[in-house]
């Protein structure tokens, strides 16, 4: 946050006073400032409207819902995350390893294979797998098929950023470990892990964004025992109407996500995330 | 799960590193390390959308226990639905078109004038967190007895005349798709030098003609590749419309299938109407990928 610069900054030019450039700078960065307001509106909203009663009452009471009966939610959320989290990186960083540094048959037809859940609208994913569990898999509403759905659509977000890691990764350092002795495990957790921290890293952060708040494949394949933090605020919103608790909830989610990001962006910067859909 | 088909530029061809002496067989080791990856693939989104389509050659839910195969769903989706596939496509092209308009000022300011840019993308962020917190958002800043309803009541502005409206609808679905246009036409306009513009303004274009002669061509792919990923998200809207539209926008193909499949349990139905959903998203995604080579420096 310390780049944060007020858009009154330009103002002080060579030029004092009134001219075109100034106001067009001020117009400028005011625009854009517009814009950053409207992203975080819908998040403040909710978040006055956990904050009072229908009377007009400010008040954090609606806050204990979430750590009293959404408990069970906003845990399966974490957990669904994660193991989703820790599956994406079991099966894509080899994954992405082996298509950039192996010679593979039919390398990129295997990228679309791979990305195809990708280009499909989130709710046909959902319509086919909720069919196939049910009648092929035989794991309808169960966790399993939950996180199955999140890896098979997030771990290709996982994919790309470790390939791009990767390929900016000159083989020096590989072949240097290998020329001093070390096998080709210890070159891998040794010296190409921690190298590709940030890659990883920014699949993690995607991961992690997309699944904690998923709502367009979850409809179709949860059921009463795996009712997800997000899907329970949809399932709320559809029964109950809008109740300040329902937002008390939305909003804990969207600020965990929020921390999430921070964290990410303090470390790491937005550079590892060129080539996904995060800019 | 259409996350986004942004991956696109991943140049094969660098991948290609010859194999080295001491692999003693680099190709079965490469098998072996990406053979997870691709049997998750094959297993829940190959095998399921392949068994979606064959679901949707089937008569409602005969599927599961004598299959009559038919051609009936699809006659019947271009015979009853043909409203609610201009619905979708009109909701998701007005959306997009909102995000260019807006989002090419935007990005252009973002690459050329902006020094805390980082700032700027952790904002962006907000709107990804997904569509059903924004609409969430927006449905409380639109209730008449909300936080923001009574002050602007008294402004003379009735919010609650724009709950369950197209306005709502599609101001959410543009917010959700916003950072995407940004993100596309913020990587074209990065790949155009300013000299370009100083040029042109040195020997007299005035900025409309800067525009239309010299940024506008050059930034040319990432618009497209931007207006198709917004549109390709968008095609598959499922949450605004449902908490903030009316019946009509309610009638987009997501929600139609939801209905169809899981309501009514006419699975040979859905499954086609989620075919069609599929054929259209592939059709966008392919052009934009098409476009997008180059465009998105990845």
């Amino acid at each position: 946050m310390a780049t944060l610069a007020a858009p009154a900054e330009t103002a002080s030019g060579r030029n004092p006073g009134f001219s075109l450039k100034w106001l067009g700078n001020v117009l400028a960065h005011g625009y854009v400032w517009v814009w950053l307001a409207i992203f975080a509106l819908p998040f403040l909203a909710t978040l006055a409207y956990s904050l009072r009663t229908p009377d007009g009452v400010w008040t954090i009471s609606a806050y204990q819902y979430v750590f009293g009966s959404f408990k069970e939610n906003l845990l399966l959320s974490l957990e669904t995350t994660i193991l989703t989290i820790i599956i994406n990186l079991v099966i894509a960083v080899p994954a992405a390893y082996a298509i950039v540094r192996h010679p593979l048959p039919g390398k990129s037809f295997m990228l679309s294979a791979l990305n195809l859940s990708l280009y499909t609208p989130a709710a046909v994913m959902g319509l086919s797998l909720v069919i196939a569990y049910a009648f092929l898999f035989r794991i309808p509403q169960t966790m399993t098929g939950l996180i199955a759905a999140y890896v098979v659509g997030t771990f290709p977000l996982m994919l790309v950023p470790v390939i791009v890691a990767l390929r900016d990764l000159p083989m020096v350092f590989e072949e240097a470990a290998r020329t001093l002795g070390a096998t080709r495990m210890q070159t891998f957790w040794r010296v190409e892990i921690p190298l590709l921290g940030p890659g990883i890293s920014a699949g993690i952060l995607l991961t992690f964004v997309i699944i904690f708040n998923e709502i367009l494949v979850t409809p179709f394949i949860a059921g009463p025992s795996t009712t997800t933090a997000a899907l329970r605020v949809y399932n709320l919103t559809r029964t109950a109407g809008f109740q300040p608790s329902t937002a008390a909830l939305a909003t804990t989610m969207q600020l965990v996500s929020f921390v999430v990001v921070l964290i990410f962006f303090r470390f790491f910067g937005s550079r590892y995330l060129k080539g996904t859909y995060l800019i | 799960m259409s996350h986004a088909p942004a991956e696109v530029a991943i140049e094969y061809e660098l991948a290609d590193v010859p194999a080295r002496n001491d692999f003693a067989t680099p190709r079965r080791r490469g098998v072996v390390l990406v053979a997870p990856a691709v049997l998750v693939a094959v297993l829940f989104s190959i095998i399921p959308l392949a068994y979606l389509f064959q679901v949707s050659l089937t008569r409602e839910s005969s599927f599961f226990f004598t299959a009559e195969y038919t051609l009936d769903n699809y006659r019947e989706v271009f015979s009853r639905y043909p409203s609610a596939i201009v619905e979708t496509v009109y909701l998701a092209g007005a959306a997009s078109i909102l995000d260019l308009v807006f989002g090419y000022p935007f990005a252009y300011i973002l690459i050329r004038k902006i020094r805390y840019r980082e700032f700027v993308r952790t904002m962006m962020t907000f709107p990804l967190f997904g569509p059903l917190y924004l609409a969430f958002g927006l449905f409380y800043i639109l209730l008449p007895n909300g936080v923001l309803g009574p002050p602007l009541a008294s402004l003379g502005i009735n919010t609650a005349q724009y709950l369950f409206s197209t306005g709502a609808v599609l101001f959410s679905m543009a917010i959700f798709t916003f950072p995407f246009m940004v993100m596309n036409i913020g990587a074209a306009l990065a790949n155009v030098d300013p000299m370009l513009e100083e040029a042109a303004k040195t020997l007299g274009a005035r900025p409309w003609q800067t525009f239309t002669r010299i940024l506008f061509p050059l930034s040319w792919s990432g618009i497209v590749a931007g207006f198709l990923m917004c549109f390709g998200w968008n095609l598959g809207v499922f949450a605004q419309p449902q908490l903030l539209g009316s019946p009509k926008e309610q009638s987009v193909l997501a929600i139609q299938m939801f209905t169809k499949g899981l309501v009514q349990f006419n699975y040979g139905l859905a499954a086609a109407l989620g075919v069609l959903l599929m054929v259209m998203a592939f059709a966008v995604t392919w052009v934009s990928l098409r476009f997008s080579r180059g465009a998105l420096g990845a």
